[in-house]
């Protein structure tokens, strides 16, 4: 008895939300799948977010109904690109068809006349065709957690993050809605100074400007190929292609030590030969190319990177400082790039030859690296290894692309307000 | 606001992205997650049980009582053109048309084709979802929702294949009324 009853109001409820969300309309589905109705997919993001996330405690409390669709992959290929060009083609989904009709669309009338003849055709050709085919790579009705053989935490905690990520980045709309409204308090400025300074200032500011952007544009190509170097370096080091000094894991202290401890670097050594023979079979051909490189020359390549790097990432942020200050437009953009750029300086400056090993940043000494090559990886140093010498410098990189596209931004900005003038 | 124009939904995007967010996860507390493409499976299943009860006896689906039934989904469908047509009338907006501002803005023929399209579409999305076990509620919402593997290869196919027919069939964009403005 109370099937009927909770089975309308759960329709009910779920189809004025429909309406309310203007999922209903065709217009915001089509525009959704052409990445053109932001509005469209952050709803249907959201939705399908906050649908995972209570699914999840749900099932942490036991009191989920679950009803997993079986995984034959051939058929959910097949069917789902099928059914991709059906609702590209209408802009209706088997759920919104309904709702849409009831609101007064004729279109979705015929739709629904459409599914009805589909819901035949699919019952007609079910034993010959869907059932065979259903036979193939069929995974029965399994989630992702149980098939990797992980709790649903390590999938729904990322797809959340990710998600909302992306809500993030589509924020960008509303920035571009404001800059219209930032122009609108400028014309009086410009025209009352443009009328006594005369358009000339304009102009050379503009001039100035580019040859800033020129000296930005080739730090910025300086710190990428130092980032680089210092990048391949450390996977030269770490899979044994360069045979590691072992007195030059101290290269700072390298003459003390040896003067003082010879027989000291001999533990070192061994740990250094173990890891100079790598993968037995790997990379034989890339051996012989490597086998020029020395940990002598690997370092002077690295100190002349980290001093590259760290005059480009100055000069970087300093000429983004002066473009910033000629700049006649676009102010939003271009402090954020200059803000960018000031943190990947920060980022990127040797920290620890200041704070010992208090701070770190990006740039790493020669010594620094052989000393975390020929360290045992074992526990949990291997995953800190890849976090200081690949995930930081990936998010410096991050940083300066950030800073760049901002910089972009900025120059498009200020080249539609110049030809507005 | 003329016919060109996407009009703005009532809700923000993200009140109304959590508003059905809260509804599915209701739906999987009370019930089971959304799934509303079968239903019209199971129509025509049972349409063909009463005009040839005789094949359908032999059918795989149409002689399976589950696909049959008159149950929890079929009342969900019939609460969800209730709720539709309740909502558009209290916020009037309920207003007989045929057409799209898409489809207006990219086409410039007559109403009956759009008619037409939506029935032909309206074939394929159901074949396709039938073969799929499942369409955008089932694989796409519920299936996320409960981290099936299905809905992996579900949403790369369907997401794929709709933005390339949109693409092809949609190039040119409409004005899309924003909310507030």
């Amino acid at each position: 008895m109370l099937t009927p009853i909770v089975g309308l109001i759960m329709g009910a409820m779920f189809g004025a939300c429909l309406v309310l969300a203007g999922l209903t309309d065709p217009d915001k589905i089509i525009g959704a799948l052409r990445l053109k109705d932001r509005d469209a997919i952050r709803t249907i993001l959201v939705f399908v977010l906050v649908g995972m996330l209570g699914t999840w405690i749900l099932q942490l409390c036991g009191t989920a109904n679950l009803n997993v669709k079986p995984a034959a992959i051939v058929t959910v290929l097949i069917g789902g690109a099928i059914f991709g060009i059906g609702f590209g083609l209408t802009g209706f989904s088997p759920g919104t068809v309904l709702t849409s009709a009831a609101s007064g669309r004729i279109d979705a009338l015929s739709t629904i006349m459409g599914m009805l003849c589909g819901a035949h055709v699919y019952v007609l050709i079910y034993p010959r065709v869907a059932e065979p085919l259903e036979k193939i790579a069929n995974y029965g009705k399994v989630t992702l957690p149980e098939i990797t053989g992980s709790s649903p935490a390590t999938w729904v905690i990322p797809i959340l993050t990710a998600g909302v990520f992306s809500l993030i980045l589509l924020r960008r709309q509303r920035s571009q809605k404001v800059e219209p409204q930032h122009e609108v308090g400028e014309p009086l400025i410009k025209e009352d100074f443009y009328a006594t300074v005369g358009s000339s200032l304009a102009r050379e500011c503009a001039e100035a400007a580019q040859v800033f952007v020129r000296w930005k544009n080739i730090a910025f190509a300086v710190i990428i190929l130092c980032l680089l170097l210092l990048q391949s370096s450390f996977w030269l080091a770490k899979t044994g292609h360069v045979k590691i000094d072992g007195a030059a894991r101290t290269d700072q202290t390298r003459l003390v030590r040896k003067a003082a401890n010879p027989a000291a670097t001999e533990p070192e050594r061994s740990a250094k030969e173990k890891v100079a023979q790598g993968p037995p079979e790997a990379g034989q051909q890339l051996k012989r190319y490597t086998s020029l490189i020395t940990f002598g020359r690997l370092a002077s390549a690295v100190r002349i990177a980290n001093m590259l790097l760290v005059f480009a990432s100055v000069l970087y942020a300093l000429t983004m400082f002066c473009t910033m200050t000629v700049s006649l437009g676009g102010q939003n953009h271009i402090c954020r790039a200059f803000y960018l750029s000031l943190v990947l300086l920060l980022l990127l400056l040797p920290w620890q030859i200041v704070f010992n090993s208090m701070g770190s940043g990006v740039i790493y000494t020669p010594g620094e690296l052989a000393r975390w090559c020929t360290a045992d990886t074992s526990a949990g140093l291997g995953a800190l290894l890849l976090m200081r010498f690949v995930g930081y410098p990936a998010l410096a990189a991050i940083l300066l692309f950030l800073a760049q596209w901002r910089s972009l931004r900025w120059r498009r900005t200020l080249m539609r307000e110049l030809e507005q003038e | 606001m003329n016919n060109l124009s996407v009009e703005s939904p009532p809700l923000s995007w993200w009140s109304a992205g959590i508003l059905l967010g809260l509804l599915q996860v209701l739906a999987v507390g009370l019930t089971k997650p959304l799934d509303m493409s079968n239903e019209f499976i199971v129509a025509d299943a049972k349409t063909l049980k009463h005009l040839a009860p005789e094949y359908a006896k032999t059918h795989p689906l149409a002689g399976n009582e589950e696909h049959t039934k008159f149950g929890y989904c079929s009342w969900f469908c019939i609460g969800l053109v209730g709720g539709g047509l309740l909502a558009a009338v209290r916020l009037r907006t309920w207003r007989a048309r045929a057409t799209t501002a898409w489809w207006r803005r990219n086409h410039n023929a007559p109403v009956v084709l759009r008619l037409i399209a939506g029935f032909g579409g309206g074939v394929l999305m159901l074949v396709g979802a039938g073969l799929a076990h499942g369409g955008t509620s089932g694989h796409l919402v519920s299936g996320w929702a409960q981290l099936s593997l299905s809905a992996v290869p579900f949403t790369i196919a369907m997401l794929g294949s709709g933005m390339l027919v949109a693409y092809v069939v949609y190039p040119r964009t409409p004005n899309i009324t924003k909310r507030g403005q």
